[in-house]
This record gives C-alpha cells, structure tokens and sequence, in this order.
C-alpha cells in the first residue's frame, strides 16, 4: 500500500495551509483600513506601508538585524570550520569531551546565555552594544556551524589533503584550496542557519542592547502598544524580500546547473 | 622549501591542525562557561549582600507554596512532550513525501517553500496566531460559516494554542533535518531490499525509518531544547493561564530582581535539557561521512 | 538546497564568496543616513507613552538635542537596567510616583529646582510630598495619572454591574475576564472588592484575597500585561478587564465606541507616574528642561493622548481638546480622585507574601 499520489498532494495542501494561514492573514491585514488588525477586514489601504517607510526605528533595527546577522554568522561558521578541521584531523585524546564541550550551549536556552553575558559584561564594565548581542549570537550559533561542518569532513577529503600535502601545500593552504571547496556546501548552511537564527533572535538581543537594537526588539517594542497593522506592514515586507532573495538564489543556482550540464 | 624527515613525512611549518580548535575552545570558554559558572554561583545565594551562600533558592524551588515552581517544570515538560511529539508526526510524512514521492526537480523548490515563513519574525507569526484563533478571527468565522459553532469561539490563551504556535515553528524545522537524512539514505538499500521481495511497508519499516532515526532524533532534540527554554510563544499564546519554566525566571527577573532565584531556577532548566542530551546523545554522537 | 547541485555548480561557489565579501564590506562600511544626532542627546529611560514624535519634537527642535528612549514596563526591570549600566548612561527617568524614594534612596536621582514647576496647576491629591520630596528637596514631578478599576465593553456587559466591585467574580461572566497581570493593583482591587483599604493591607488579609484570586481564576479567560489585555478586550476574548482603567480602552475609542471604563462604588486604585532628572546625567540643565516641557501644558496634552496608552495629564491646566476630554471623564475627576486610593507599595515582606499567592493564582 504506497500512498496514493492524491493523498500525498492532499496531505501536502493540508500541511502548506496550516504553515501559511497566519502568513497570509499577516500579508491581508497589513491592508487594513483601520486601527486594528482583526477581522473585518475594513478596506484596502497603503498607510501603514507609508508609516512604516517613515519609521526611523523600525529601519535602523532591520540594519542592525542584518549587521549582527552576517557578522556574528561569518565569525561563527569560521570558529566552526577550524575547530571541526582541528578535531577532526587530529584526534585528541579528549576528542569526546571536547565535541560535548564545544556542543555545550546549544543545551541552554537562550534566555540563560543572555543573563550569563547580562551578568558577565556588567561585572567587567563592558557596555550593552550590538557588539555584545553579536558574541551572543556567536555562542549560539558556535555549536550548530562545528556540528554541521564536523560532520561533512571524511575520510575521502583527508586523502585528498594529503594529496595536497605531499604536493607541497601547507596546512592553510590545503584547508583553504582543497578543504574549504570541498566542504561548501556545509559551509553555505552554517552560515546560513546562524544567519537565520540570528536574524530573529528577541531574548540576547533584548537584554544586551541599550539603544542601538535589532528589529526584533524594535517589534517587542511596537508589540507594546499595542496590536497595529503597521507591525502586520512589516512582517510582509521582511517576508516579501525573504522570498525574492530566495528565488534569486534559485535562479542562480538553477543557471549555474544548467551551464555545467 | 620544505624539509624532510628520515621516514619521508614533511615538517609542516604551521602546523594548523594543533591550534585550529583553540579559537572556538577559546571563545565558548569565555564567553559561555565563565558567565555561566558565575550564575551558578550566583544561585547560591540572596539579593540581600547579609546572607551568605545557600540553599534557599533551591529550597524554595521545591517548597514554594502552591508548588508552583514544580508545577512550572511539569507545565513545560508536558507542554515540550506534546509539542515533539505532534510536531514529528506532522513533519515526517511531510519530509517523506518531499523525499520520496515528489518528482526530484520539484524537491528543493517545495522544501523552500515550506520553509518560507521561518523568515517572518517570531514574535509577529505568534501575535499572527493570536489574531487568527481569536473570537474575531479567520477560524471562528470559518466555523461560524460551517455551522460547526453558533457564537464565535475563541481558541487562543490556552496551552493548545501554545502548542499549537510551537507545532507551526518546528513542523518546518523537523521537516528540514528529517528530509535532510532521508535523501542521504542509500538508494540501493532499498532497492535491494524491494529486489529480494520486501512489500513497501516493510521496506519502510525495516529501511527506511530505522535508517532516518538520527535525523529525527536530532530533531526531536533540537524541539525539546528549543521548546522548553522559550519565553515568547507560552506569553503570546498561553494567556498566562498557567505558568510555564521560562516565564518562571522572567516574572523573578521582572519587579523583584531576584537574579538568584533566576539563576536557580536557570540550573534547573538546564539540568533538565542535560538530562535530555543524554538521552538523545547515541543519535547526535557526529558521525563523519 | 541539495548537495549535488551545489557541488556541480562551481559559478555558484565564486559567486557566494564575492556575494558575502560585498555584502560585509557594504554593511561595515555604509549606513542608510547617520541616525546619531551630531550634536546633543538626552538619553531617557521611560514608559513607552514618551515615544510619540508629537511630544518630542517640539522639545528636540526647540533645544537642538536628540532624545533616545528606552522603553521598560516594571520598576524592577528598571532598577536592573540601572544595575547594568554605567553612570552618566541616562539623564532623564520616568518612575512610578510610589518607587521613587526606592530610587531616591540608591542615590540616583537629582534634586530638581521648585521654580518654573506648575505646583500650583498640579491637583492636590497628586502632589504627594511624601513621595516626591526627601528632607525638604523635590526629586520627582508628577506627570500622569490613572486608575486601576474597571475597563469593560459596555455593548457586552450590563453597566450597571461595573459599578459593583462584585463583578470581579460574578459566575454570570465566566469566560469573559481578563486580568491585568501587574499584581500590585490588581490585587489591591481584589482587596477593596471584600472591604480591606490598600493602605490596611497586611499579610493577615492575604488568605481571604487569595481566595477570591482563585475564584477569579476560574471565570478567567486571559492574564496579562496591557497589550494582552487591551487586544482581550478588542477581539472578544473577553468583556472586562480587572484592574483595567482609561489606560486600556481611552485610546481605542475611535475605532471601537464601546470601549469604556469605570470606577466601582467601592473604589478603585489610582495609579500615578512622575518624571526626575538622574544625578549622575553629563546634561543635567537640559534634561530639567525637559521636565519642566512634560509637566507644562503643551507636553501633558501630548502625554495624555500617547499612543501607547491614554491617561489624565496631572497638570489641570493640560492643553486638551473636548473631545480628549470626554474620553478622559475630565469633569468627573474630582470625584474619581476623591473616590480612589493612591496605589500603596508592600514592604519587602509583604511584597514576599504577595508575590507567593500570585504565583499560585497563575498556576491553578
């Protein structure tokens, strides 16, 4: 008994409208006609787009959002690269206790990684920043970027190093000419799943920054006074752009497939 | 240029291998294990500079009247158990028909779009929730219409609506990991075992999901971790009708700033998710390819 | 994204690399517009009503200065943001009128000028010395006020049970509660509901009350902060709001006409907010004058009306329009004032106490 394909397409429909229903209720009552974001949907309008352009805030966190995203991304992924080369090419003794060490923070919530680093840089005088919400975000996203690289580094990519090696390169040379390469792949998803997390990280953020904040904190804050479909204008935007960067990768990638047969 | 040795190896002049863990060993030792050794400490003991180290905070986790703080770890655990549980039964068959049954041209192109909405915030998918499981929302007036209920329902400030924002958030995420594992699953195995006569069930059953367990299991994990430590989803969905572990340490963070009851009550949570890692740990011991 | 794709496409890979090196560069370099003022900044730490650009602007374009806000809900939260800060990081704070000796007693006030402050403007029953003056030396102004009563749907209820404070566990509204989580006024109406006056509260009274709490939590459908309870109120979840007042529904009233709010005959608690400069501010003048801006007439129209949350300017000479005035239940103040009791903090004990049956009440 193979599942029919009608169920699965049923099944499928079934699961896409569950995952989309608050999106597209999000997209429709960005529209609103009105103060209030709930049913009846009052009338087609542009204001809160309008309001939301003219927003300094709102702008200024969807910078910082991207900054610490990409930044606290690219730090991570590289952290994890070379412990997981590190590890994996020279086995320790500790190589166990190590790996649960390195895999440790991704065990504690984030509310607690904040209220450590809260505590921690008060204590030495180390101001609230995007400085400190971007470390944060590094010890989180530390452990997924080692894990996901560690475990794409083989057998067959060690014998090719050392191809490389008996050719001459140096360590950095082969990591970087031969290993990295290979390895794309896993480093395009560290960084972007670090990226992603990052991105609409609320809880380190919000304790760790004064006045410069990331766009989920600027929504926290929107979020308290009140239900307003200007928040509702600015969930569809970032939604809006999400999708069109990921088409365009898709093309790109589709293209690229097709060139090289 | 380089020189050799007697039995032929190279001398590396940066030996890269030695120091490449130090940087990230460095960095979660710092930035990770010390804060967190400083609330350890800290939970030992009162705001009140007076007391001296104690057991108070833990005591109190036990003994607090109305048991509230263990009925706070049962509330999360419960809620984080339904929650892993419907969110893999959703998922996987989602991640098997991507798999398995969609043509492979389409494959990305639908996980991509299953995946989409991660990209909306969190914070405003959860209040989305809200909206739509109101009495003035899409799924009451839906029923009204239906005839299924005669006044509007509202279904949200409960745990089912908690659960149900979780489910939303790690239906996706387990449909990426499961899906992950099973397009790395040897064609060939199931082949053979259909060459030598296994019906599609069994293929499955004896192939195919035992062979997928660690992608489940790592999801599963990544569900139980993620679930019980969040504070946003219980405080948006729940209504406070009860109080789950994170909402615990927030309401002592909050007027109080009781930062070492918080940091109790932190341990604990962490001892649970340890608990928890041990469990899972056979299925995320990393495998190399 | 599959593997193999990725792997077979070796444009890609150069193109990703180029993509993420550009974008770094771009993002570490360029910024859209300079979004830090060049010249001065009052940094302010406050209720979110302060964030309308209807009240800061005419302050910033008058003195040329920027004001950064951050935004907080409890005193508690506060006091550990104060914590974690370093001095001279805020010049002007906006407290509630019943924590600001707790302020006053760390230190971290400054004692403002009596002069250019409309006392006189000011209604008597806010002025409160003993809660805004320390051996003689005004530290904080009181700027707002409001009430933690009754916020309601009349269209829903029958207005006459809002003005009983046995509506807060009348079975005829089970399912249609929502309590405002904030258990400090909330449960001192609870208190006034069975007769016991804030200021009489002790840990004696704390069984009864707790009881009632309980009661309460089985005709609840929602416990929350304002905005939970504010959309509780909007999309029908529920009907009343305890401990809800003109903060709540004042601001809605356009959009939904049957939003209102009441005193009970037994009273109800009021709540007030004041505005102080810090004393380790690097701008102390300049942050004065903002204070004396807020509690002039111009500021407290602005205030009164934020969008955050609406409430009564405590100047009685505030700018406002009739139609303000209306929603605010201007004329019947005086009699509102008379009737309610100024919320009252507990003694760290109490406090305990309290603090223990709400936990309870949350978790039955």
């Amino acid at each position: 008994m193979r599942p029919g394909p009608w169920i699965c397409a049923f099944y499928l429909a079934a699961v896409a409208v569950f995952i989309f229903l608050p999106i597209v209720v999000l997209v429709e009552f960005s529209f609103q006609d009105g103060l209030i974001p709930v049913p009846p949907f009052k009338g087609f309008s542009l204001r809160w787009y309008a309001a939301l352009f003219a927003d300094r805030k709102l702008l200024d966190g969807l910078w910082n959002s991207l900054l610490v995203a990409v930044l606290s991304s690219l730090v991570a992924t590289a952290l994890g690269l070379l412990a997981a080369y590190g590890l994996a090419r020279r086995r320790p003794r500790f190589a166990g206790a190590i790996q649960y060490f390195l895999m440790a923070p991704i065990t504690v919530s984030y509310l607690i990684v904040g209220m450590g680093l809260l505590i921690g840089f008060n204590a030495l005088g180390f101001g609230k920043s995007l400085l400190a919400v971007g470390i944060g975000h590094v010890v989180i996203n530390l452990p997924l970027a080692f894990a996901i690289v560690y475990s794409q580094l083989g057998e067959h990519q060690a014998n090719i190093e050392r191809a490389a090696h008996d050719l001459g390169a140096s360590d950095l040379q082969a990591l970087l000419l031969v290993t990295v390469p290979m390895l794309w792949p896993a480093l395009l998803a560290a960084f972007f799943i670090s990226a992603t997390l990052s991105w609409d990280e609320f809880v380190i953020a919000f304790l760790l920054t004064r006045f410069d904040v990331t766009l989920p904190v600027v929504i926290w804050n929107m979020l308290r006074s009140g239900l307003s479909p200007k928040l509702n204008a600015v969930g569809t935007l970032v939604f809006g752009v999400s999708i069109m960067l990921v088409f365009a990768v898709e093309f790109l990638l589709s293209r690229a497939r097709r060139k090289n047969g | 240029m380089r020189a050799r040795r007697g039995d032929g190896a190279a001398v590396r002049p940066l030996d890269l291998r030695r120091w490449a863990l130090w940087p990230a060993l460095a960095f979660t030792a710092v930035f990770f294990v010390m804060p967190l050794a400083g609330m350890l400490a800290l939970s030992f003991t009162r705001p009140d500079p007076a007391v001296g180290a104690t057991l108070e905070n833990y005591r109190s986790f036990f003994e607090q009247a109305g048991g509230v703080y263990l009925k706070a770890l049962w509330n999360s655990l419960a809620v984080t158990f339904w929650t892993t549980l419907v969110s893999i039964a959703v998922a996987y068959p989602v991640a098997y028909i991507l798999a398995y049954r969609v043509p492979p041209r389409w494959q990305r192109l639908l996980l991509v779009l299953i995946v989409i909405p991660f990209w909306t915030s969190y914070l405003i998918r959860s209040y989305s929730w809200l909206l739509v499981l109101s009495e003035k929302g899409v799924i009451s007036n839906a029923l009204l219409a239906l005839g299924v209920v005669n006044e509007p329902i509202g279904l949200g400030n409960s745990r089912g609506a908690t659960i149900l924002g979780f489910v939303h958030f790690f239906t996706m995420l387990l449909t990426l990991t499961i899906y992950a594992n099973l397009v790395q699953i040897r064609e060939s195995y199931r082949r053979a075992a259909a060459d030598l006569g296994a019906s599609a069930p069994r293929v499955f059953l004896y192939i195919t999901l035992p062979l997928s367990l660690p992608g489940v299991a790592v999801g599963a994990f990544l569900t139980f971790v993620l679930a019980i430590g969040d504070y946003i989803t219980p405080q948006i969905l729940g209504g406070s009708k009860e109080m789950l572990l994170p909402q615990a340490i927030m309401l002592q963070v909050g007027r109080l700033a009781d930062f070492p009851m918080a940091s109790a009550l932190s341990m604990v949570l962490m001892l649970v998710v340890t608990a928890a890692f041990l469990v899972f740990a056979r299925w995320l011991r990393m495998e190399r390819v | 994204m599959s593997r193999s794709a990725i792997q077979a496409s070796g444009l890609s890979r150069r193109h990703f690399l180029g993509a993420t090196v550009a974008t770094t560069a771009m993002l570490a370099v360029g910024r859209p517009g300079p979004s830090f003022a060049a010249g001065r900044e009052l940094n302010a730490l406050m209720w979110c009503d302060h964030t309308d650009a209807k009240l800061l602007e005419p302050f910033e374009k008058r003195f040329d200065v920027k004001i950064n806000v951050k935004e907080y809900q409890e005193t508690g939260a506060a006091l550990a943001i104060l914590e974690q800060s370093q001095p001279g990081d805020w010049d002007v704070f906006v407290v509630d009128s019943v924590d600001v000796m707790r302020v006053v007693a760390r230190g971290l006030l400054m004692h403002l000028p009596d002069a250019g402050m409309p006392w006189r403007d000011i209604f008597p029953d806010l002025r409160q010395p003993k809660l805004h003056y320390k051996d003689g030396k005004l530290y904080a102004v009181p700027e707002k006020f409001g009430y933690n009563a009754f916020a309601f749907n009349n269209k829903k209820v029958d207005p006459g049970d809002m003005r009983r404070a046995d509506v807060m566990w009348n079975p005829k509204y089970k399912g249609r509660i929502a309590v405002y989580d904030y258990y400090i006024p909330t449960m001192e109406m609870v208190a006034l509901g069975i007769g016991i006056k804030p200021r009489e509260m002790s840990t004696a009274h704390l069984p009864a009350i707790r009881e009632k709490l309980l009661e309460i939590k089985k005709l609840a459908s929602v416990i929350g902060d304002v905005p939970t309870v504010q959309n509780a109120l909007v999309t029908g979840a529920a009907d009343i709001i305890i401990a809800g007042g003109e903060f709540v529904t004042a601001g809605l009233v356009a959009e939904d006409p049957n939003l209102d709010w009441t005193l009970p005959k037994e009273g109800g608690i009021r709540w007030q907010q004041a505005i102080g400069v810090f004393a380790a501010s690097k701008r102390k003048n300049l942050a004065t004058e903002f204070v004396k801006y807020v509690v002039g007439p111009e500021g407290q129209a602005a205030l009164a009306t934020a969008s955050c949350y609406w409430a009564m300017p405590a100047n009685s000479k505030a700018a406002l329009d009739e139609g303000v005035k209306k929603r605010l239940r201007w004329d019947e103040q005086p009699a509102f004032i008379a009737n309610s009791y100024p919320y009252f903090i507990p003694d760290p004990t109490l406090d305990k106490e309290m603090l223990a049956v709400w936990q309870e009440f949350l978790q039955a």
